[in-house]
C-alpha cells in the first residue's frame, strides 16, 4: 500500500481565511450585539400593541393574503404573446425599407408565416376562452 | 398607565449616555401625526419660514417605529384615543410626548358640561413631557417647546443663559 500524504497543506492560507471569516462575522454581528447591550430592553406600553404590524394606529381589518381572480394573470400572459409579436416585428420594420426586400414576395410570405406562428398563442387562448371576462371560481378545499 | 420610569439597558455607561443624549437632543424626530388644526401650525414650523430643521427636529417620520417625539397636535377625540395609544406603544424608547395646543393640554374649548366626544387633555392617558399652550400655538411656541424638550433630554444647552453671564 502506498503511503498517503496526510500533511496539513497550506496552513497559512487556512489561518488567513479563518481570520477573515471571523473578522467579517464580527463586523456583521458586532453592531447588533453592541446595540443590544445599550438599548432599553422594553418600551413603555399603554395598550400592549407594540407588535402590531400596521403603523397607523388603527387595528387592521382582515388579512392581507387575499385571492385575486386568475383572469388577471391570464390576461397578462396574453399580453406577453402580443408583446413578443410586436418585439420581433420591430427589426422587420427597420430592415424592410431596403431595396433588397422591395420586390421580393418570398420575404413577405416569410413574415406572414412568422407572425402566423406567433399568433397561434393568441388563437389558442381565444379557443380556451381567455378573452371572455368571466370570474372563474374554484371550490376552496 | 405607562408613566413609570424609562426602561434601562443592560450596560449603563454614564459618559456614553451623556454623549448619546446630546445626540438625541439635537435630532428629535417627531412623528408625522396631526389630529387637528394645531397640525397646520406644526407644518408651518416644519417649513422654510420657521424652519424646524435649525433644531434638528425636521425629520417627521411616517412610522412610529422611527420617531422620538410624539407631538400631539390638536383635539383628541375618544375615537382617536386607542390609535394614539397604539402609536405610543410602537415608538421605541426613549420617547417623549409633547402636548401642542390647549385641546391637547386640557380639552381647550371642548371642556364644557355635557361634552361627550373629546378627551380632556393628552395627559389623561399619555405621559406628557412638554406642554405648549396656545389656540393654536404660534410656530415660535412650538420651537420653544422643542428647545425645552432638548433641555429635558440632556443638560447640554443650545444657548448660554444671557442672564448668568
Amino acid at each position: 500500500m502506498e503511503p498517503q500524504i496526510t500533511a496539513f497543506l497550506y496552513q497559512e492560507h487556512v489561518l488567513w481565511i479563518a481570520a477573515f471569516i471571523i473578522g467579517g462575522l464580527s463586523f456583521a454581528l458586532g453592531p447588533i450585539a453592541i446595540v443590544y447591550l445599550f438599548m432599553p430592553l422594553k418600551t413603555r406600553q399603554l395598550s400592549d400593541k407594540a407588535d402590531q404590524f400596521i403603523e397607523c394606529g388603527m387595528d387592521p381589518i382582515g388579512d392581507s393574503w387575499i385571492r385575486y381572480g386568475v383572469v388577471f394573470y391570464l390576461y397578462a400572459l396574453i399580453f406577453l404573446a402580443f408583446d413578443v409579436d410586436v418585439l420581433f416585428l420591430f427589426p422587420v420594420a427597420l430592415a424592410y425599407d431596403d431595396v433588397m426586400f422591395a420586390s421580393s414576395i418570398r420575404d413577405f410570405i416569410e413574415i406572414i408565416l412568422f407572425v402566423g406562428i406567433l399568433s397561434l398563442a393568441v388563437v389558442y387562448a381565444w379557443i380556451k376562452g381567455v378573452f371572455k371576462w368571466e370570474r372563474k371560481t374554484y371550490l376552496r378545499r | 398607565m405607562g408613566t413609570e420610569n424609562v426602561p434601562s439597558s443592560v450596560i449603563q455607561f454614564a459618559l456614553a449616555d451623556k454623549l448619546i443624549n446630546i445626540g438625541r437632543a439635537n435630532s428629535l424626530w417627531p412623528l408625522t401625526f396631526g389630529i387637528a388644526c394645531c397640525a397646520i401650525e406644526m407644518m408651518a414650523t416644519g417649513c422654510a419660514r420657521f424652519d424646524m430643521s435649525r433644531f434638528g427636529a425636521e425629520v417627521f417620520r411616517p412610522s412610529a417605529r422611527q420617531s422620538d417625539v410624539m407631538i400631539v397636535a390638536g383635539t383628541i377625540t375618544k375615537k382617536m384615543m386607542p390609535g394614539i395609544k397604539t402609536l405610543y406603544d410602537q415608538m421605541p424608547e426613549p420617547k417623549w410626548v409633547m402636548a401642542l395646543g390647549n385641546c391637547a393640554i386640557s380639552g381647550g374649548p371642548f371642556a364644557f358640561e355635557g361634552q361627550y366626544s373629546i378627551v380632556l387633555g393628552a395627559d389623561e392617558f399619555l405621559p406628557v413631557d412638554i406642554y405648549v399652550p396656545g389656540c393654536p400655538p404660534r410656530p415660535e411656541a412650538l420651537l420653544q417647546g422643542i428647545i425645552e424638550l432638548e433641555h429635558l433630554v440632556s443638560d447640554w444647552k443650545r444657548w448660554k443663559n444671557p442672564e448668568a453671564a
